[in-house]
């Protein structure tokens, strides 16, 4: 008996001393700069020299700025593209995963644009698709005359949908295809055989064997959407559009590095942090639920 | 079904036409850039969508003499060599006890840690900044790796606590018996067991890394110290450099991933959706 509960504490100490190193790093790096983000909020501050106390000021301020409601806006813009950035990888892999000829090629290609990272694939785009790009050229051959004036990016209008395309359906695409090719390989293949015998075609057999027998993984794909939007974007938006034409395409993240780093105005940058955290909190705790009752976390 | 696929079947046209066009959208940046960065100036002004006339290598020797590439290259190969070091210990140290052990507060110190990783680096950056240059970490790789082990650390435990947990208890409990300490049975037990699993968030801890921005900007200002993702991202506005000079940049930075991704695929994609797959 005795012994068994010297085992049982060693191993409760064995795990905190395993954990320390992760938590202490995260404790300095992440748990304390998000709680004196707080602090700051409610503070004029530079980003160097000392903090003056200004109370609610900087909240008044935000929701009197108009980048602010021009980033909440793009956000919800972005969002209304989750859904189709669900549903293409999901429909591709549900292709895929018949075997089709070419399949690993295909899903080996689609991955590609993940492994050049935001940077890369925001500075290329950015090329691509400016006025005097290879896409103005390639549609000028086609012989579209005014191709110049197309202009994606540059217009505020559809600078946000191009933007949405570009990071919500594409960007994420290989690893959606990836996600739901790996979550369809459980299913078992007696659903289908059944279905098959009842006389289903390709489309009945997606939404009813396929889509509900993966929905934990696109619950949880869901989740990363959110996350990627409100807080994976910032190097696409840098490199891309650098959060014009205008306010076109800001987000809260960006809106961030401008005021804080660019501005030097960190009190105010820490509002939209804070506000920012709020959102982001709310998608953990979603995350979070989702694990438990996937029974992923025990 | 076979004697039907044979003949021509217009849903697998569309299928093919549809895969088709997104492959070309997925290799059309990178084929760009790879035929820019080998034309000179005059001649991608005159044609951009076309193959080089003449395919020329100044642009790659221009990057490597006047841009400080290669010191680029070097910064980023310090960093992640040895942030992706400490990452691996530091995840498999808090996978193994997530996964694996049995303790107080477990669930607690799980979502704790799931939480805390969702921040963008924007809620942190300014304090972490303020903290960096507190304690001297300003300008300084060291403090670089601390952050990025400290930020990606926390899903690379997630991962590493999934596959410790399919790993039968008996194995810690007679290495116990034998009288192994905590770190013995971690890298001489653990670790080994799991090295798929560690070869997996190694790649993808480093490509991570490698590709990350936000805190490389606001960390490193000294231009000798930038990492590739760095330089590559201010070159744009800082030189205001010629697009096919720009290409042969971002080929430069692009090559150590894509090469990964070559013979790692199947690790690459076993980490994006490793933990988080379930039917």
């Amino acid at each position: 008996m005795l012994k068994k509960k010297m085992m049982i504490q060693q191993e409760q100490s064995d795990a905190y001393i395993l954990l320390l190193p992760l938590l202490l790093l995260m404790v300095v790096f992440i748990v304390y700069p998000v709680l004196a983000n707080f602090y700051y909020s409610l503070t004029t501050w530079k980003g160097f020299g000392t903090e003056i106390w200004v109370g609610l000021k900087n909240y008044r301020r935000v929701f009197h700025d108009d980048k602010f409601w021009y980033s909440l806006k793009n956000l919800g813009v972005l969002v209304l593209y989750i859904p189709i950035g669900i549903f293409i990888p999901l429909l591709i892999a549900a292709i895929l995963r018949e075997g089709l000829k070419g399949w690993m090629f295909f899903r080996s290609v689609i991955y590609l644009p993940t492994i050049l990272g935001y940077v890369i694939l925001g500075t290329l785009f950015s090329i691509i698709l400016s006025q005097s790009g290879p896409l103005t050229e390639m549609l000028k051959m086609m012989g579209v005359e005014d191709a110049n004036k197309i202009n994606l990016l540059g217009q505020s209008r559809s600078a946000i949908h191009v933007v949405a395309l570009l990071f919500v359906v594409f960007s994420k695409l290989g690893f959606g295809c990836i996600y739901f090719l790996a979550a369809m390989s459980s299913i078992d293949s007696s659903l289908y055989d059944a279905a098959a015998i009842d006389g289903a075609g390709w489309w009945q057999r997606f939404f009813s064997v396929t889509v509900p027998s993966i929905s934990f993984s696109m619950q949880f794909f869901l989740v990363l959407s959110f996350i990627e939007v409100f807080a994976r974007m910032y190097s696409f938006i840098y490199t891309l559009t650098y959060g014009g034409p205008g306010f076109a395409t800001y987000t809260l993240e960006f809106g961030i590095y401008r005021q804080g780093f660019q501005a030097f105005k960190m009190g105010y940058a820490s509002s939209w942090a804070v506000i920012l955290f709020v959102f982001c909190s709310l998608i953990a705790a979603l995350q979070i639920n989702i694990l438990k009752k996937g029974d992923q976390l025990k | 079904m076979r004697t039907i696929a044979k003949r021509w079947n217009p849903a697998k046209t569309v299928i093919y036409i549809f895969l088709i066009f997104i492959t070309f959208i997925s290799l059309y940046p990178i084929f760009f850039a790879f035929i820019s960065s080998f034309k000179s100036t005059a001649e991608y002004t005159f044609s951009k969508t076309a193959l080089p006339d003449q395919w020329i290598w100044s642009n790659y020797a221009y990057v490597f003499r006047n841009l400080k590439i290669a010191r680029y290259m070097f910064n980023s190969a310090l960093t992640v060599t040895v942030g992706m070091t400490l990452y691996i210990i530091v995840c498999n140290a808090a996978g193994f006890a997530l996964g694996m052990l049995r303790f107080k507060y477990k669930l607690t110190i799980f979502s704790f840690i799931l939480f805390f990783q969702i921040f963008p680096q924007m809620v942190i950056a300014s304090q972490v900044y303020r903290i960096c240059s507190k304690i001297g970490l300003m300008n300084s790789h060291l403090g670089l790796v601390l952050v990025w082990v400290a930020y990606f650390a926390p899903f690379g435990t997630y991962i590493m606590s999934t596959y410790y947990a399919t790993i039968p208890r008996s194995l810690i409990e007679s290495a116990r018996i034998d009288g192994a300490n905590v770190f013995q049975q971690l890298f001489k037990i653990m670790m080994p067991v799991a090295i798929p699993m560690v070869g997996t968030i190694a790649i993808v801890g480093s490509l991570a890394m490698w590709t990350e921005l936000p805190f490389s900007l606001l960390l490193i200002q000294d231009p000798s110290l930038r990492p590739l993702s760095l330089g590559l991202a201010v070159l744009k506005g800082e030189h205001g450099i010629p697009i096919p000079t720009l290409s042969a940049a971002i080929l430069v930075s692009a090559a150590i991933p894509l090469i990964l991704y070559f013979f790692f695929q199947n690790k690459i994609h076993m980490g994006s959706t490793a933990g988080s797959v379930k039917g």
